[in-house]
């Protein structure tokens, strides 16, 4: 039994040093996005990877708290000041090499990066809703615990995370999530418009 | 397979690959872009009718009234609803089968339409996720309706581009057409300039070339041509009076004295002028030379109206009036009015009428006289006349007439009855080309069958048929009996038949020819040569050039006989192009080299052979030889 025990935290060991060599910004990514957005942007990609690793292995909520807080530090621009468009799903290295985006920007760049930290890509919906405070569209990411349970919010206009039910200033319209979709047909390329051209873009490393 | 064809082959299977694969990727476009639209539909409806079940609050039964509501609207093969654990809240299916396109195109294209997905959330609730497949009917009945159309497009620019190119290939071409036609002609011999020249380089280049070779070819038989005329003119004319001479009289001679010529007979005259040494003594050789043209003019004006008659000077003081088919009493008449004409020209001149005395010697020959027979008479009767001073120094001798075993009356029977019988029967003998050492062809005489023992020559029957004027008739029977009845005549691939002139100008002649080729020419089991005389030939008659039109265009190749090169001009050679000529063996060698070589010059040029018929031994045969002539017709292809 003992050996057992040992055997397995060995193997756990091993795994640890595995993830821990699998950054969640590649080393040459890294350097591309150094040369675009210069050092201070690369600093913070390090700080990412230092909060991202602070949390491995620890409980989903601690790693909601960890990225939320962390990615809520970026500052709030529109899509047509940052990227010259009216709307626009910059990938995860746009959103922190330029240090700042909209609400999808927050959101997508949440998602991955709670997907890095092993969290089920079924637990993680993009939320479509309606900021009733501001009365425009918004965009926040939903944590389901299980399917049927009252999810948490992720969200950049009020930076801490709230369930569903305490969110009053926010009326939700519509759930999306294109892992998921995708996963019902791998054959088919296409889930939803601008998911598949986010996708593309980060295959392409899009900076 | 002509350049045309294969070139038109070629493009139009190209051009047939490259519209086959133009329809092949306009129906797989279209294809996909159907199927993309399958999916965008279904995608569309997904999304709002997922964001429309969103204020259903996850109640199934209003969802599912949503659903059917869409589903009865639009065209869907499935819409499926299915919750959070993956368990079928509501599902909608059309099992409809797809009637509207043949069921081979249904096989053939087998259309998937993708399936779309969308979450379905109640609040901030998840509800589960909405499956929605579009109906393949309509694409497919939109697919069928584009391949029809394509195919349609396909046929039409298929059709049009093949006429284009059709077009275009015979445009490009035309030029090569035309180098292809010169090159057949010079391969007949016809010498064609081709005075456009293709734009196409290498067939420019070729048409140049070509256009050179032929210029020089004919500048080679021009120049043979001329030279064979200079030398017919210094061999056969005498410069003084420019009559014929002696020469061409015997050269000619064969053709008056033979079984089957035109005439039975005729007379020859002999006219010997004497005392033309004492003339020249009294009047000078000037006006002596001027009495013999005047004489030349008599002779010639009393004789224009005598067929075929001809008038040469054997020496210098002796002329020969040969005129078939003219009586004895009519060459007495005439021997007398020339004699006096003669008198008065010489009285003119201020000479003695009985010093310069003008002798008259006559023979009535017949066509069965040798030709030494003929000068022998002709001489024996002039010496007399020289010295009949009783008839003013005019003498007639008669051919001993040859006892003929039947009167004119009787064979004129015999042979209308052949005629009505088809008593006639072919004979043939060899034309051997000496030199290759086989048989050139096989030249058919007649034969006339009166019963099964007795059967009469060419030679003894047909003097006597066209003295009756049946020749034609004679002919007539023969030729319709070669083309009816050739399988008789197994032996050889080649024949040769001469037709008589006596047959080709008769009027009826050429429209029977016609019909009896074009129903029988196909069938001849053997290769036919048609020999026509050559003082036919050379008139280069539009009858001729009919003739020789007709036979050529049934194959029958068309060759030359009783040939001495008469004509002024030889144009007539390249014109109609024999296959060969026949000539006498002796014209052959009595010819100088140098009319000899222009001859051959002549017909090397177009491809003419030359055959000497009448060979009779081995040491003439040797002598042809010697002259480069090496086919040969006559007995001696019996011994060699």
């Amino acid at each position: 039994m003992l050996k057992f025990k040992i055997l397995i935290l060995l193997s756990l060991f091993f795994t640890n040093i595995i993830w821990a060599d699998e950054p969640y910004v590649s080393e040459s990514l890294l350097n591309e996005i150094g040369e675009k957005y210069k050092i201070f942007a690369k600093k913070r990609f390090f700080a990412l990877q230092q909060t991202l690793d602070s949390v491995k292995g620890k409980s989903d909520l601690e790693k909601l708290e960890a990225v939320n807080n962390f990615f809520n530090e970026v500052r709030f621009a529109s899509d047509m000041k940052v990227y010259g468009k009216k709307d626009y799903w910059a990938s995860p290295w746009e959103f922190l090499g330029n240090d700042m985006g909209d609400c999808e920007d927050y959101v997508i760049s949440k998602y991955f990066a709670l997907i890095y930290l092993g969290i089920n890509y079924e637990k993680l919906f993009f939320t479509y809703a309606r900021s009733t405070k501001f009365d425009e569209p918004h965009m926040v990411l939903t944590y389901f615990e299980t399917p049927k349970s009252e999810p948490l919010i992720l969200d950049n206009l009020n930076r801490k995370i709230f369930p569903a039910s305490q969110r009053e200033d926010l009326t939700p319209i519509y759930n999306f999530n294109g892992d998921m979709l995708k996963e019902i047909d791998k054959e088919n390329e296409k889930a939803h418009k601008k998911w598949d051209e986010l996708k593309l873009n980060m295959q392409r490393k899009k900076i | 397979m002509t350049l045309y064809k294969q070139t038109a082959l070629m493009l139009s299977l190209f051009l047939l690959i490259i519209l086959s694969t133009v329809l092949v990727l306009n129906f797989q476009s279209a294809n996909k872009g159907v199927q993309d639209r399958l999916y965008e539909d279904a995608k569309n409806t997904a999304t709002s009718l997922s964001l429309s079940m969103g204020n259903a609050n996850g109640n199934v039964s209003i969802m599912s009234t949503m659903i059917n509501a869409n589903f009865d609207s639009g065209n869907y093969r499935n819409i499926t609803l299915v919750d959070v654990d993956k368990n079928t809240l509501y599902e909608r299916k059309s099992e409809s089968e797809i009637k509207t396109v043949p069921k081979w195109f249904i096989e053939l294209i087998n259309l998937k339409a993708p399936t779309a997905y969308a979450n379905v959330s109640a609040g901030w609730n998840q509800v589960g996720v909405l499956h929605v497949q579009s109906d393949t009917t309509y694409a497919y009945k939109q697919l069928y309706t584009i391949l029809i159309d394509l195919l349609i497009s396909f046929a039409v620019i298929t059709l049009i581009g093949l006429t284009t190119l059709n077009l275009l290939l015979h445009t490009v071409l035309i030029p090569l057409k035309e180098v292809q036609k010169q090159a057949a002609a010079i391969t007949r011999n016809e010498f064609i300039i081709q005075r456009k020249i293709p734009y196409t380089k290498e067939l420019a280049d070729v048409v140049l070339g070509m256009n050179n070779m032929v210029a020089k070819v004919k500048a080679m038989f021009d120049k043979g041509n001329e030279e064979l005329k200079a030398q017919k003119e210094l061999e056969y004319i005498d410069q003084d009076t420019q009559l014929k001479n002696r020469k061409y009289l015997i050269d000619r001679l064969p053709a008056y004295l033979k079984v089957d010529a035109s005439h039975e007979g005729g007379v020859n005259i002999l006219i010997a002028i004497s005392g033309m040494i004492e003339a020249n003594d009294k009047i000078g050789h000037q006006n002596v030379d001027k009495l013999f043209m005047d004489i030349a003019d008599i002779f010639k004006t009393h004789t224009k109206n005598i067929k075929d008659s001809i008038v040469a000077r054997i020496n210098g003081t002796e002329f020969s009036l040969l005129l078939p088919n003219c009586s004895s009493s009519d060459a007495l008449r005439l021997a007398k009015s020339i004699q006096n004409s003669c008198k008065s020209a010489i009285g003119a001149t201020g000479l003695d009428l009985n010093e310069t005395i003008i002798s008259i010697g006559i023979y009535e020959y017949n066509h069965k006289n040798s030709i030494a027979e003929l000068f022998a008479h002709s001489d024996n009767a002039l010496s007399i006349a020289k010295f009949n001073y009783e008839h003013e120094n005019i003498h007639l001798e008669k051919a001993e007439s040859a006892v003929e075993v039947m009167g004119k009356e009787a064979w004129k029977l015999i042979i209308n009855k052949a005629i009505e019988k088809n008593r006639f029967s072919f004979v043939s003998w060899s034309v051997i080309d000496t030199k290759a050492k086989k048989l050139a062809h096989n030249v058919l005489s007649i034969h006339l069958d009166l019963d099964k023992h007795t059967s009469y020559t060419y030679a003894q029957f047909m003097a006597p048929a066209i003295q009756s004027g049946l020749c034609s008739n004679v002919y007539k029977k023969v030729v319709t009996m070669l083309f009816k009845n050739s399988s008789m005549l197994l032996g050889a691939s080649i024949y040769s038949l001469r037709l008589p002139h006596e047959y080709l100008e008769d009027k009826d002649t050429y429209h029977n020819l016609s019909e009896l080729l074009r129903a029988n020419a196909s069938m001849l089991p053997f290769k036919l040569i048609i020999e026509l005389p050559d003082k036919l030939v050379r008139q280069d008659s539009k009858n001729i050039r009919e003739y020789i039109e007709l036979f050529r265009n049934f194959s029958i190749e068309v060759g030359i006989f009783e040939f001495i090169g008469e004509g002024g001009d030889y144009q007539y050679l390249q014109d109609l192009r024999p296959i060969y000529i026949k000539g006498e063996g002796s014209y052959f060698l009595t010819q100088s080299d140098q009319s000899l070589s222009a001859l051959r010059l002549i017909t090397d040029t177009v491809g003419i052979s030359l055959i000497a018929v009448s060979v009779m031994d081995i040491e003439t045969l040797g002598k042809l030889k010697s002259r480069d002539i090496h086919t040969v017709q006559g007995y001696v292809t019996e011994i060699i």
